[in-house]
């Protein structure tokens, strides 16, 4: 009865996770809009139509994108795997859900609609001295609160297992969403701060100047953990979900909780790496953070290892010879591999170019380029977004009662591949043109007919040709959504949960003593922020006035 | 026409399972890593 129970997700929490996916996917929609209209302003063949500003559109693109879609995905997918693997939720914390879902949507409509009305064309990263319109830092505000309703729902249901377990090792799926959501509340505490403390007073005019240095530091105290906060869940998927569907045991529990407890410990401390052509940041403290950015490299890449290795072992089982025999042996023709292994091929030259980008001085080559750009559409907008399309195409007919029938995820794979070709010309053309200097945020311009500038002109009609072809992807991947919630065939799609080999070690119970790794992670962070926040502070040149710039 | 669960393809005494293909495989994404390093390291250097 119990482990029936537990192999699917309950309807009722189905339906909370449901309404999380469709604010998510309505996202895709909007920015992937926004997007398309972005590559054709910027090849120089396009203008928009009257009214709207490049900046306006490249807010909502990053909004929706970035902000939106990842934070409702994660919240709705953490929850499925949460109930999937430690039983159902109880009213209480389905309730809790519910909260949060509602109060993030009611952020997310202030926030859209002071974009809407050309009131928030700040970027989304709200820097100041660029100032909006006090509703759209409140809209943000909410969006935080609601996500630590949906992150606590995560919390207790963890604690209630543990105690309904005799605090047995948690299950690996459960214990990856804690690390998460721990992540994001403590980092997320940055940008509260900074929200409420410094730009709601000074956008509603209590306040006549602000500490531009203090804001953008709590800004990327909160946006490197932010880039973890979507990758974590991919690699939930890639630890322990992808195994199963190709027919494998997980390669090694314990190496899956260690690289989720490094991730924990290593992403905050660590925000720098964004400022590293600021002012007001001794280089002392921003040599710091770089060295403990190059320590995520080490479960970045026991990460790999552990991936090549399931897929290795699999393909030896199977009969495979050679070095790469493997390799012939995966499922090719499953989309509910091919996506999210296209996501993590992805992945190495993503995470090529951050190393590239986290390398101190050497960040002054790509800083404020189009290379940036072209980055965080490997990372985020093909790795992190391909694994949860990969992800979409089981759990959303697993929680609607239908199945992913062979039309669909032969058009999946074929969204993939789309995706693939489309990014790898637009996020090409994007590294090779920041390389010769091109700037990102700018929309389509000749620099007074610069020679330099000419040069990035083919580049810039490139990212167009690869962006339309994204497009499509995205008008696909609606298209199969839409589809699997609404009229695929009923039936039984399984949510695959990997298990870990027989021959693995017994994991360490030290895993879950939370109060040795939170200790840890605000060690960490007291360690590396506060000498140089106490300087931004009492350092700080005269504060700055709002500007509003468009 | 299930088949029988029960039948194991694992026969006893079988070697340890081999992970020279995941290794070099980690071994090839970290030489993608350093070149791709060096030569923006030499744009750096080249420019500044
Ligand atoms: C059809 C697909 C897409 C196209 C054509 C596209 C195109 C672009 C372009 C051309 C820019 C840079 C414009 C500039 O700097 O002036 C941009 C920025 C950005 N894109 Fe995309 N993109 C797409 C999908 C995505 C996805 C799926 C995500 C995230 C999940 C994403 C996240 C972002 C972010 C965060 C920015 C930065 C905005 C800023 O600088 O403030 N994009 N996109
Ligand atoms: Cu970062």
């Amino acid at each position: 009865m119990k482990t029936a129970s537990r192999l699917k997700v309950d309807q009722r929490d189905a339906k909370l996770v449901m309404a999380h996916f469709y604010v998510a996917f309505i996202s895709l929609a909007i920015g992937g809009m926004a997007g398309l209209l972005q590559v054709l302003v910027r090849s120089g063949l396009f203008e928009l139509p009257a009214g709207i500003g490049y900046y306006q559109l490249l807010t909502l693109h990053g909004v929706v994108l970035a902000l939106v879609l990842t934070t409702y995905f994660i919240m709705g997918f953490q929850i499925a795997a949460v109930s999937r693997t430690s039983g159902t939720l109880t009213a209480v914390q389905r309730k809790l859900g519910w909260t949060g879902f509602i109060i993030m949507t009611i952020g997310t409509a202030m926030a859209a609609i002071m974009i809407l009305l050309n009131e928030a064309s700040v970027l989304y990263t709200f820097y100041a001295p660029l100032q909006a319109h006090a509703v759209f830092y409140l809209g943000l505000a909410f969006v935080i609160v609601g996500s630590w309703f949906g992150s606590a729902v995560i919390l207790l249901k963890y604690r209630q297992w543990r105690k309904e377990n005799n605090k047995a090792v948690s299950p690996l799926l459960t214990f990856m969403a804690v690390v998460n959501s721990i992540m994001w509340i403590v980092a997320t505490i940055g940008v509260a701060a900074t929200v409420l403390l410094q730009l709601l007073p000074w956008s509603l005019g209590l306040v006549e100047t602000i500490n531009v240095g203090v804001s953008r530091t709590l800004f990327w105290y909160f946006g490197h953990p932010l880039v973890y906060f979507w990758l974590l869940p991919a690699y939930m998927a890639w630890y322990v979900i992808i195994p199963k569907i190709i027919g494998a045991k997980i390669f090694s529990d314990s190496l899956a909780r260690f690289s989720f407890i490094l991730f924990l410990l290593f992403s905050i401390p660590v925000g720098f790496h964004h400022q590293l052509m600021e002012p007001g940041i001794d280089a002392t403290w921003k040599f710091l953070q770089v060295v403990l950015t190059f320590i995520v490299i080490i479960p970045s890449l026991m990460t790999a290892f552990s991936l090549f290795a399931t897929f290795e072992g699999y393909g030896r089982s199977q009969g495979a010879k050679g070095l790469f025999g493997w390799l012939k042996k995966l499922p090719w023709k499953d989309a509910r591999f091919v996506v999210p292994f296209i996501g993590m091929v992805a992945f190495i030259p993503g995470g090529a170019g951050g190393i590239i980008n986290a390398s101190n001085q050497m960040n002054q080559v790509v800083h404020n380029t189009i290379w940036v750009t072209g980055h965080f559409h490997l990372t985020v907008a093909t790795t992190v977004l391909l694994t949860f399309f990969g992800i979409s195409y089981w759990l959303v007919p697993h929680l609607t009662g239908r199945i992913l029938t062979k039309e669909m995820n032969n058009l999946a794979i074929t969204q993939g591949v789309l995706w693939f070709v489309g990014m790898t010309i637009m996020s090409g053309a994007m590294h090779a043109a920041g390389l010769l200097g091109a700037p990102r945020r700018s929309s389509f311009s000749e620099y007074g007919g610069s020679s330099v500038a000419a040069d990035w002109i083919p580049y810039q009609v490139a990212q167009g040709i690869g962006g339309s072809i994204l497009f499509l992807s995205i008008i696909l991947m609606l298209y199969i959504f839409i589809n699997l919630a609404f009229f695929s065939p009923k039936g039984e799609q399984d949510f695959p949960v990997g298990e870990a080999g027989h021959e693995a070690e017994k994991t360490p119970k030290v895993f879950e003593n939370w109060k040795i790794w939170i200790g840890i992670t605000v060690a960490l962070i007291l360690f590396a922020y506060t000498i140089p926040f106490i300087d931004l502070i009492q350092n700080a040149p005269p504060g700055s006035k709002g500007y509003k710039l468009w | 026409m299930a088949q029988p669960e029960t039948v194991k393809k694992q026969k006893k005494g079988e070697e340890e399972p081999s992970f020279k293909g995941a290794f070099v495989s980690v071994l090839i994404v970290g030489l993608f890593i350093i070149i791709t390093w060096f030569g923006v390291f030499i744009l750096f250097n080249y420019r500044f």
